[in-house]
C-alpha cells in the first residue's frame, strides 16, 4: 500500500502548494482546495488515521466559512490556513495524536472560524451526549436543511429504485449515471448544510460508483449490496436530522466507519492499487491549472467548475429566480413600513440562501455580492443602520443584478460555457461599504425623517412615493388595499405551493390540445349521419352525459393553463416606484382583482404593454405635485391597474387621474401628419385613439422615459398579437383609462364560421362589428375605386371573400349574400360572404412553419365535420384585397335586378 | 451548370450510403422511390381544403388525426399533366426538414406500389439533361432494378421548405 501512503501526502502537499498561492479574492482555489480536502477525507487510508481525519473536517469547516465569509478573506488568514496544513502533515508524519486536534481546532478559531472543538474531537468516536448543548451547525440555515431533507428524501428514493433496476440489468449505464448523480448531489448539498458524516459517506460511495462507471469494477451483487446498505443508512441519517430540526432531539451523528471501511475494502479488494494512479495523475494536473488562472478574475477558472454539475446548477438557477422574486416583493413593502423586522428578515434569508449555494457552487462573484448584501441587512437587523431610501435602492439593485448574472448562468446552461459572461460587482460593493460605513455620518439625517417616518412626511419626494398613501387622506383605503392585496398574496402563495405540483409545460399544452382533439371528435361522431339518424332517447340521454363530461374536461384543462395576473401586476409597482422617482411626482399604484386569471402563454406577452401603458400614465397623464395642488387635486396622483372577466374577454384597466388627453393637441398632430383631413368630423373618441399609430407622439420633448411615439405602438401590436384590442378613454382634466380587451385564452377563439362557395371560413368574432344582409339603396359603385357599403352613415368598401381567394362556387349577388363588418386597426370593411354558418369555439392550428406567412390566414382549425376551416386574419386581407386593387366586379354580378 | 455539376460530385459521394429500403410509387408512366425511413404513414384521399395564395400544386391542407399539414400534388409539382384522381391515389405523408424541426407533408401520387429494397449496385448518380428543363437537384440517384429505372426522390429538396421555399412568397 505505499500508493495509498504517497497519496495521502500527496493530496497534503497539493493541498500546501494551493493555499501559497491563493490571493485574497480568488475563491475559486479555495474551492479547488475543498475538493482535495474532500479526496483526503474520503481516502481510504484516512479510516486508521482518526485525528488526521478531524483534522482536515475542521480544516473543510474553515473553508467553507471563508466561502461563506464569516472568516476574513485577508491574506493574513491564508498564512494561517497554511499553517494548518503544516500541522496536519506533522500530525501524519508522526503519530496519531487527540491533543494535536484540539489545537488545530482551537487554531482555527483563533483566527475567527466559528468551530465547535468538540464535534470534531469527539466526532466518529464518542458523540454521544457531546452536542446536547450546541445546536448542530446544520440548523444554523433552516431553510437550506429544509431543501435538503426534502431533496434527499426523492434522491435516496430514486437511488434505491435504479439500484433495483441494476440488479435486473447490471449493464444499464444509465441507472448507473443516475445514482451517481443522486450521490453526488446528496454529498454537495448536505455539505453545504453541514452535515459531514452523509457528505463523507456519499463521497466514498461515490467514488466506488466512478470505478464501476468506469468499468474498473463491475456492478456485482457485493456492490449492489453495499449501495443499499449506503442509501438506508443515508436514510436514516437524514431522517434523524429532520427529527432534530422539527422535534428538537439531540443530535447524534452516525457512526460511518464502519460502511466506510466497507466501502474501502470493497474498493481495494476489486481494483488493488489502480484507484490511487488516476489520483496521482489528477493532482499535479490541476495545480498548473491553478497557476494560470489569473488572480485578476476570481470566477474564471471556476466557468466549468460550476458546470460540472449542470443538475445543482439549474436547480439553483430556478430557485435563485424565486428567491429574487420574494426579495424584491418584500424591498417594495419595506418601503412602506420600514420598521418591520419580519419583512427585514424575509429579504435576509434569500440572500442568505443563494449566498450558501452559489458559495457551493464556487460561484463566487454572486457569493460576494449576496454576502456583502447579506452583511449590510444584518446591520439594519442588528440597528446599526436605520433603512432608508438609499438602502432600499441599493438592495433593488444587487436584486436585479444578481438576476442579470444568473440568467447569464442560465444562458451558459444552455448554449454553452462561451456564452460566460463576467460581472464587475465592485461599483456595488463600494456602493455597500459606503453605506454601511457612511452610516455613522449619514445616520444623523437620515434616521430623523424615517425613524418618525413609519408613516413618511408627506410632500417629501425622496421619502417613498408610495409610502405617502399613508398620509394622503383620500387615498388612504386605497392604500390599505395594496397591502391587504400584498398580504393575501403572502398567504395565498403559500397555500397554493403546499398544494401544487410543478408540471412541464409541454405536457400541459399536451393535454390541452388532446382534449380539444376530444371535444372535435366527440362532435364528429354525433353527428356522423348513421348515428344522428337513430332516435334513441337512451343513445340521446348518453350523448349529453359525453358533452357534458368533455366540456367539463375541457374547462378544467384550460383552466390548468391559467395563472392569476397578479405576478404580473406586482412588476408593476417597482416599475411605478422608479418612474415617480425619475420623475418628481407622487404617484399610487392601486392594483384591482389581481386574482384574475389569464393564459400562461400571454403573462409574457401583456409585460410589455403593460410597461408603456403604465409608463405613459405616469409619464404623461398624472401631472407634478405643485400642478396638482393648483388644481385642487390630492397632491399625490393614483394609477389604477385592474383586471376582471367580461364575457369571453379579460379587460385590463389602466386608469389615472392626471390631466387626460388633450385631444386637440392629437388633432392638430394628425392634421399635420395628413393623418385625418381637415373639416373631416371626428368624434373626439376616434382622434384619442389617434395616438396608438407608429411614431405618433404629441410629447414636445422627448424624455428617456417616453415620447418618440413607439410605446403605443408596441401596446397596439402586443395586443393584436394576442388577439385582443386595445381602447383608450378620455376625459380633460380628469384623466384618461386604457382598456386592453383580452381573449380568455390563446389556444381558443370565438369565432363566426362562414360559408363561401363549397369552403368554409371563421372570422374572430372580435372584429365583427355586425352583420346584415346589404340592402340595393345602400350599395355604391366608385368607378375605379371599387364598390362601397352604406353603413350607419359611413361609407366601407366592400370586399368580397371568394374573389380575394379565388373560391370559385360562391354567391357572386350582392344582394344574396351576407355582408359582415369587420374592424381592423381603426378600418372597417364590409366582407361579403355566402351564409353565416354559426358561432363557434375552435382551437387554433398553426398550418405549419411551410405556410405560415400566408397573408388573410391567421391559421387552421378543425371544424365539427373534421375538415379543416381556415381562420380569417383581418390585417392581412385587407391589405391582400387593396394590393388587388379594384376592377374585380363588373356591373353583371352586382345587383341582379 | 455549375449548380449541377457541383450536386453530382455530392451526390457521386453519397450514392453508397444510398442503399436502402424505399416506397415506390408511380406517377405517369415514371417510377419513383422514396426512403422508407421519410415515410410517416400512407393514406387515402380526403376532403382537402384549399388555402389560398398558394402555388398551384399546394392542393390545400387535411386534417391528420388532429394536426393539420399541408398537401400537395406531385404531378402539378413536376409539371405534368393533371389526371383525374382515382381509387388508386393516395397521399403519401412524408418527414421533411423544417426551418427549424421536421414537418409532416403529403404528397398526392398516382399509387403506392411497393418497399424495396435497393443494394449499392443498383444505384447511378442522376443523369445531367442540360438546361433547367429537368431539375436534377431534386434527385439522389436512379436505380435499375430488372430492367426498369426508378428514380430516387429527394424529399427535402422537392418538397422540403429549402426547395419550396416560403409558400407565401412563391405565390406572389
Amino acid at each position: 500500500m505505499v500508493g495509498a501512503e504517497k497519496s495521502v501526502n500527496g493530496l497534503l502537499d497539493d493541498m500546501a502548494v494551493k493555499i501559497m498561492m491563493i490571493e485574497p479574492g480568488d475563491l475559486s482555489v479555495v474551492g479547488e482546495l475543498l475538493e482535495v480536502l474532500e479526496e483526503l477525507i474520503a481516502h481510504e487510508e484516512m479510516a486508521s488515521q482518526a485525528s488526521l481525519r478531524q483534522m482536515a473536517c475542521a480544516f473543510q469547516g474553515a473553508l467553507q466559512d471563508l466561502i461563506m465569509a464569516e472568516l476574513p478573506d485577508t491574506a493574513e488568514s491564508y498564512q494561517q490556513l497554511a499553517e494548518c496544513i503544516c500541522r496536519m502533515q506533522e500530525v501524519r508524519r508522526h503519530s496519531d495524536d487527540q491533543h494535536a486536534v484540539t489545537a488545530f481546532c482551537s487554531h482555527l478559531n483563533s483566527i475567527g472560524c466559528k468551530l465547535d472543538p468538540a464535534r470534531f474531537v469527539a466526532g466518529q468516536q464518542d458523540a454521544a451526549g457531546q452536542d446536547d448543548n450546541n445546536d448542530p451547525a446544520f440548523l444554523r440555515d433552516k431553510e437550506l436543511l429544509e431543501c435538503f431533507i426534502d431533496e434527499a428524501g426523492e434522491y435516496l428514493g430514486s437511488i434505491e429504485a435504479n439500484v433495483l433496476e441494476l440488479e435486473k440489468a447490471p449493464g444499464n449505464s444509465e441507472a448507473i449515471n443516475a445514482i451517481f448523480r443522486a450521490f453526488h448531489t446528496i454529498k454537495g448539498t448536505a455539505g453545504s448544510v453541514s452535515l459531514p458524516e452523509i457528505s463523507i459517506l456519499a463521497h466514498a460511495v461515490e467514488n466506488l460508483l466512478e470505478e464501476v462507471r468506469s468499468g474498473r469494477i463491475s456492478m456485482d451483487a457485493d456492490v449492489i449490496e453495499l449501495v443499499l446498505a449506503v442509501d438506508d443508512s443515508l436514510k436514516l441519517m437524514v431522517a434523524h436530522a429532520q427529527d432534530v430540526y422539527e422535534n428538537g432531539v439531540a443530535y447524534h451523528p452516525a457512526a460511518i466507519d464502519g460502511q466506510l471501511a466497507l466501502i474501502s475494502s470493497v474498493l481495494e479488494k476489486k481494483c488493488g492499487n489502480s484507484r490511487p494512479a488516476p489520483d496521482e495523475a489528477v493532482s499535479p494536473a490541476k495545480v498548473p491549472a491553478a497557476d494560470e488562472t489569473p488572480p485578476s478574475s476570481p470566477a474564471g477558472g471556476a466557468v466549468p467548475d460550476f458546470l460540472k454539475d449542470s443538475d445543482l446548477l439549474s436547480g439553483f438557477i430556478s430557485e435563485a429566480f424565486e428567491h429574487l422574486e420574494t426579495i424584491e416583493l418584500n424591498v417594495l413593502e419595506l418601503e412602506q413600513n420600514p420598521n418591520d423586522q419580519e419583512i427585514i428578515n424575509n429579504i435576509f434569508r434569500p440572500f442568505h440562501t443563494i449566498k450558501g449555494v452559489s458559495g457551493f457552487l464556487n460561484l463566487m462573484t454572486i457569493n460576494r455580492l449576496a454576502h456583502a448584501t447579506e452583511n449590510l441587512l444584518d446591520d439594519v437587523r442588528n440597528g446599526k443602520l436605520t433603512m432608508n431610501s438609499g438602502i432600499i435602492d441599493i438592495v433593488l439593485g444587487v436584486g436585479d443584478f444578481l438576476r442579470t448574472m444568473i440568467q447569464n448562468l442560465s444562458d451558459v446552461l444552455e448554449k454553452g460555457s462561451e456564452y460566460y459572461q463576467q460581472y464587475h460587482i465592485n461599483d456595488f460593493l463600494a456602493r455597500i461599504k459606503i453605506c454601511q460605513e457612511g452610516s455613522e455620518a449619514g445616520q444623523e439625517e437620515e434616521l430623523v425623517p424615517m425613524a418618525e417616518a413609519a408613516p413618511p412626511a408627506q410632500g417629501t419626494p425622496s421619502a417613498g412615493p408610495v409610502g405617502n398613501a399613508t398620509t394622503a387622506e383620500p387615498f388612504a383605503p386605497a392604500a390599505t388595499m395594496v397591502e391587504a392585496g400584498v398580504a393575501a398574496a403572502g398567504s395565498q402563495q403559500k397555500k397554493n405551493i403546499e398544494a401544487a405540483i410543478k408540471v412541464d409545460i409541454n405536457k400541459l399544452d399536451g393535454l390541452v390540445n388532446a382534449v380539444g382533439e376530444l371535444v372535435i371528435m366527440q362532435t364528429m361522431v354525433r353527428h356522423n349521419p348513421l348515428i344522428a339518424s337513430l332516435s334513441d332517447p337512451k343513445l340521446n340521454k348518453d350523448f349529453s352525459q359525453l358533452t357534458r363530461i368533455t366540456t367539463e374536461l375541457q374547462k378544467t384543462a384550460m383552466s390548468m393553463r391559467m395563472v392569476p395576473i397578479r405576478q404580473t401586476f406586482q412588476k408593476m409597482t417597482r416599475l411605478v416606484r422608479d418612474l415617480s422617482k425619475k420623475t418628481g411626482k407622487l404617484v399610487n399604484l392601486v392594483m384591482d382583482g389581481e386574482e384574475t386569471e389569464i393564459d400562461r402563454n400571454m403573462v409574457d406577452s401583456i409585460y410589455d404593454p403593460l410597461v408603456h401603458m403604465i409608463r405613459n400614465s405616469v409619464d404623461h397623464g398624472v401631472q407634478v405635485p405643485e400642478e396638482r395642488r393648483k388644481k385642487g387635486k390630492p397632491v399625490a396622483g393614483t394609477v389604477r391597474l385592474s383586471a376582471y372577466q367580461k364575457g369571453g374577454n379579460i379587460i385590463i384597466e389602466i386608469a389615472d387621474d392626471g390631466e387626460g388627453v388633450n385631444t386637440e393637441k392629437i388633432r392638430s398632430k394628425a392634421l399635420e401628419r395628413g393623418l385625418i383631413q381637415a373639416g373631416g368630423s371626428y368624434s373626439d373618441h376616434e382622434i384619442n385613439n389617434l395616438i396608438f399609430l407608429p411614431g405618433f407622439s404629441t410629447a414636445d420633448k422627448i424624455t428617456d422615459v417616453s415620447g418618440r411615439g413607439v410605446g403605443m405602438d408596441v401596446v397596439k401590436k402586443g395586443v393584436e398579437k394576442l388577439r385582443g384590442k386595445v381602447e383608450l378613454q378620455s376625459t380633460p382634466g380628469e384623466g384618461s383609462l386604457f382598456l386592453m380587451f383580452l381573449p380568455l385564452t390563446l389556444a381558443i377563439i370565438d369565432g363566426i364560421v362562414v360559408g363561401v362557395g363549397s369552403e368554409r371560413y371563421i372570422i374572430p368574432t372580435i372584429a365583427i362589428r355586425e352583420s346584415m344582409r346589404p340592402k340595393m339603396e345602400n350599395y355604391n359603385t366608385v368607378q375605379g375605386k371599387g364598390e362601397t357599403l352604406l353603413v350607419r352613415d359611413t361609407l366601407l368598401p366592400i370586399i368580397r371573400l371568394y374573389h380575394v381567394f379565388g373560391v370559385a362556387d360562391a354567391c357572386t349577388d350582392i344582394s344574396q349574400g351576407i355582408a359582415v363588418v369587420v374592424e381592423n386597426e381603426g378600418r372597417q370593411r364590409a366582407l361579403l360572404v355566402d351564409e353565416l354558418l354559426g358561432k363557434q369555439e375552435v382551437v387554433i392550428k398553426s398550418l405549419g412553419g411551410y405556410m405560415k406567412d400566408i397573408k388573410g390566414v391567421a391559421g387552421g382549425t378543425i371544424l365539427g365535420d373534421g375538415r379543416v376551416g381556415l381562420i380569417l386574419d383581418l390585417a392581412g386581407l385587407i391589405s391582400v384585397s387593396e394590393e388587388m386593387g379594384p376592377g374585380h366586379f363588373n356591373s353583371s354580378n352586382a345587383f341582379q335586378e | 451548370m455549375a449548380n449541377v455539376g457541383r450536386a453530382q460530385s455530392a451526390v457521386k459521394k453519397d450514392v453508397k450510403a444510398l442503399a436502402g429500403k424505399y416506397l415506390t410509387f408511380d406517377l405517369g408512366k415514371e417510377e419513383y422511390c422514396i426512403g422508407i425511413l421519410k415515410v410517416r404513414e400512407i393514406i387515402g384521399l380526403m376532403e382537402i381544403t384549399a388555402v389560398p395564395h398558394t402555388p398551384r400544386y399546394i392542393k390545400g391542407v387535411i386534417n391528420l388525426r388532429g394536426s393539420v399539414i399541408p398537401v400537395l400534388d406531385l404531378r402539378s409539382k413536376f409539371d405534368m399533366e393533371a389526371k383525374e384522381y382515382t381509387e388508386r391515389t393516395c397521399i403519401i405523408v412524408v418527414e421533411v426538414r423544417g426551418e427549424t424541426e421536421a414537418v409532416l407533408v403529403g404528397m398526392i401520387v398516382d399509387s403506392v406500389s411497393e418497399v424495396l429494397n435497393i443494394v449499392e449496385a443498383e444505384i447511378e448518380p442522376p443523369p445531367t439533361f442540360g438546361g433547367d428543363a429537368v431539375e436534377t437537384d431534386n434527385f439522389l440517384g436512379m436505380a435499375k432494378i430488372k430492367g426498369r429505372v426508378k428514380i430516387l426522390l429527394d424529399t427535402d429538396k422537392v418538397i422540403g421548405e429549402t426547395g419550396l421555399g416560403r409558400l407565401a412568397n412563391a405565390a406572389a
